[in-house]
């Protein structure tokens, strides 16, 4: 193995434990994660080198999900085929050390992907001044102490501890912004609310703590009273100041929120009837002096437009009821007569249940091929057995008049239903032909068997 | 859409005219209802909104009024806001409910506020007139589609006891549902089961009363479910 191995882009993991820099590390890397957070942890003996790496990576790094949603939104259409994510499978398990990848991994995938997933996150973390302000600013408090401790001056474990405390519920109000960015992008209605406050609560009770105990050092119980109570009447008098701007604020982020939600929305829709209502009245413009042509482009553009508007994406799709309903499309397209589709209940589908679905076609195709007018089709399916009946108001036919080597009706239909399992009946007079599928329970456990 | 067809032969039927109000919001859809009608069917209203419906039904008392599910104004209500503003009309007035939607929640609630039947917008102008003739004479219409809700709302399993049972159809009436979801018109039914015309009428007309009167929450709650067409 001489080829560079490709790489998963840095990212934070969701499988973590402060804030996922060390499982991303790894999952990047391709080294195990324990060895990874065992490294870390002894760095940071190391004059706290590996807390300050580790502070670094967590505020440049972006989780796992906002660069799953950068990658996203980089294709310009939703035609065009999405840039394929590096497959990283083989090493999230933590086996996969270097040239231990499974050729299936690194094989099928050149290098190219993985020099072209790294400049474009470091240029947008790059605009994120405030946060390596921030940084700065920790790593120039921490060579002050060095200096003051190396120029003698005695940095107790009193101002140390407070100073650790302040540091830690900083940290954990942090992460709390962390996952509200997060789950504030995803969707609002966070389960986990209650869990995020009593954190934002815990880590400014430490902070405060902490700054209380360096401010008023260790001096009395009583002075350290009136410095909270001080500080408290300052912090509520703040608080009742900004507090309308700051509604007004969120109010505003709310409102712009909601409108670009809309405008998302709205360009969806837009898309959608441009893509299918503008095209299908713009070709019944053109074919205005075919009657035929209109009602079958009327027909397949209303059948479109209902699934699109009335789609419940909580309901499966691919049940029976779908593909009976797909079918008819397919034969109202094919002949232009309508067929219309009743359902009531549905079933998972099967073998026997697509046999079922074919030989109604056939016999959809039959209805409106010489019945000329309206197809009605209806499906009862209930305790797994599923019926279909296809009624067309035809002339109808003789069974025992179709010649021999027509295999349409005895092939297709009924030839079908019985290697199913099943049965089908045609009742024809010179009112119309109606033909009944029936498909027990039975068949379609002995055809799940099998 | 077949339900209302070859009933013209039953010879039975009464009403051979009606005086018919046609509600709907798009002029298009009026005039061209209007030029589909037969010439025995007087149309002598028309309104496009909630409170233009209302006005124009206590004015002219029509037989039949043709009304839109969804309709602008009033409260928002669409169709069955108008038949609840004319509900001391209802037992000279019928309504008969004309859908583009399709969706169950509107069909049903549109039946429960008192419509006599419910049939598609791409109905052909011989069956509209038919079903006009039929819900001016008391009788119920049912497309094979509301046939289709009334057997997933009410489930296919008979009732036990088949008299006043309000939660549950009768064995025969669950029959002919089945075979009006099967695009049966009710001639073919009567045929089909070996009953009158007049029977299959009976047996429509008391699943449009369960339909309306069974107080299961859970036809409501079907109904909002069932957002597909």
């Amino acid at each position: 193995m001489t080829t560079l191995p490709v790489r998963p882009p840095l990212a934070r993991s969701s499988d973590r434990v402060i804030a996922g820099v060390c499982s991303g590390l790894a999952a990047h890397l391709g080294w195990p994660v324990k060895n990874v957070r065992l490294g870390m942890v002894l760095a940071s003996f190391a004059g706290g080198a590996g807390l300050v790496f580790y502070a670094w990576l967590w505020i440049m790094v972006p989780t796992a999900d906002e660069a799953a949603r950068r990658n996203a939104r980089r294709p310009a259409s939703p035609i065009a085929p999405t840039v394929s994510q590096p497959p990283h499978g083989t090493a999230h398990d933590g086996t996969a050390h270097d040239g231990g990848t499974p050729a299936g991994a690194a094989g099928p995938v050149p290098g190219g992907s993985g020099g072209t997933a790294g400049p474009p996150w470091f240029r947008a973390r790059g605009m994120r001044y405030g946060k390596e302000i921030l940084l700065g600013c920790g790593l120039l408090l921490v060579a002050g102490i060095m200096i003051a401790q190396l120029l003698g001056v005695d940095v107790s474990l009193g101002t140390l501890i407070p100073a650790a405390a302040v540091l830690g519920g900083a940290s954990i109000a942090w992460m709390q912004l962390d996952e509200t960015r997060r789950a504030g992008l995803v969707d609002k209605t966070k389960a986990d609310q209650a869990g995020g406050w009593g954190r934002l609560a815990a880590g400014l009770a430490l902070v405060v703590a902490g700054v209380l105990v360096m401010v008023s050092g260790s001096g009395s119980w009583e002075q350290t009273w009136l410095a909270l109570l001080a500080s408290v009447a300052v912090l509520g008098g703040v608080v009742l100041v900004l507090l309308p701007w700051a509604l007004k604020f969120w109010r505003d982020l709310e409102a712009e929120r909601a409108g670009r939600i809309r405008e998302t929305e709205r360009a969806e829709i837009a898309a959608h009837l441009h893509d299918s209502v503008l095209q299908t009245l713009a070709l019944i413009q053109r074919r205005a002096g075919s009657e035929h042509d209109v009602v079958r482009l009327a027909r397949a553009q209303e059948r479109e437009l209902r699934g699109w508007l009335f789609q419940d994406p909580g309901r499966e799709s691919g049940q029976l009821s779908d593909r009976i309903k797909a079918v008819a499309g397919e034969v109202e397209d094919l002949l232009g007569n309508a067929v219309e589709v009743v359902t009531v209940g549905d079933a998972a589908m099967t073998e026997a249940h697509e046999a079922l679905v074919q030989a109604s076609r056939e016999a959809m195709l039959n209805a409106s091929r010489h019945g000329g007018g309206t197809v009605s089709v209806y499906l009862e399916a209930s305790d797994g057995q599923a019926e279909i009946f296809i009624k067309d108001r035809g002339p109808g036919f003789e069974l025992g008049d179709v010649p021999a080597d027509r295999l349409g009706v005895r092939e297709s239909i009924i030839g079908r239903m019985k290697r199913h399992g099943g049965s089908a009946a045609i009742l024809s007079t010179g009112d119309g032909t109606e033909v009944r599928l029936r498909l027990p329970a039975a068949a379609e456990h002995a055809e799940g068997k099998s | 859409m077949n339900t209302a067809q070859g009933t013209g032969a039953g010879g039975a039927r009464p009403v051979r005219s009606a005086r018919v109000v046609i509600v709907d919001d798009h002029a298009i859809f009026r005039s061209g209802l209007k030029a589909d009608l037969d010439a025995s069917i007087e149309v002598v209203g028309e309104a496009a909104t909630v409170e233009e419906a209302i006005a124009v039904i206590a004015r002219q008392r029509p037989d039949v009024v043709l009304l839109d599910v969804h309709l602008p104004g009033g409260l928002g209500g669409g169709g069955r806001e108008v038949i609840a503003g004319s509900a001391a009309l209802l037992a000279t007035t019928r309504f008969l409910a004309l859908s583009v939607s399709d969706a169950a929640e509107d069909v049903v609630a549109v039946i429960r506020a008192g419509a006599r039947g419910y049939v598609t917008k791409t109905i052909s102008g011989a069956e509209i007139t038919d079903a006009v003739f039929r819900v001016a004479g008391g009788d119920a219409v049912f497309s094979p589609r509301l046939a289709g809700f009334v057997l997933d709302a009410f489930g296919t399993a008979p009732a036990d006891i088949a008299d006043d049972e309000l939660d549950k159809l009768s064995a025969r009436e669950l029959e002919v549902m089945r075979l009006i979801a099967r695009g049966y018109s009710y001639k073919e039914v009567a045929k089909e089961l070996f009953i009158s015309i007049k029977t299959v009428e009976t047996h429509v007309s008391a699943v449009l009363r369960k339909l309306q009167l069974s107080s299961r929450h859970e036809l409501t709650k079907w109904a909002a479910e069932r957002r597909l067409l």
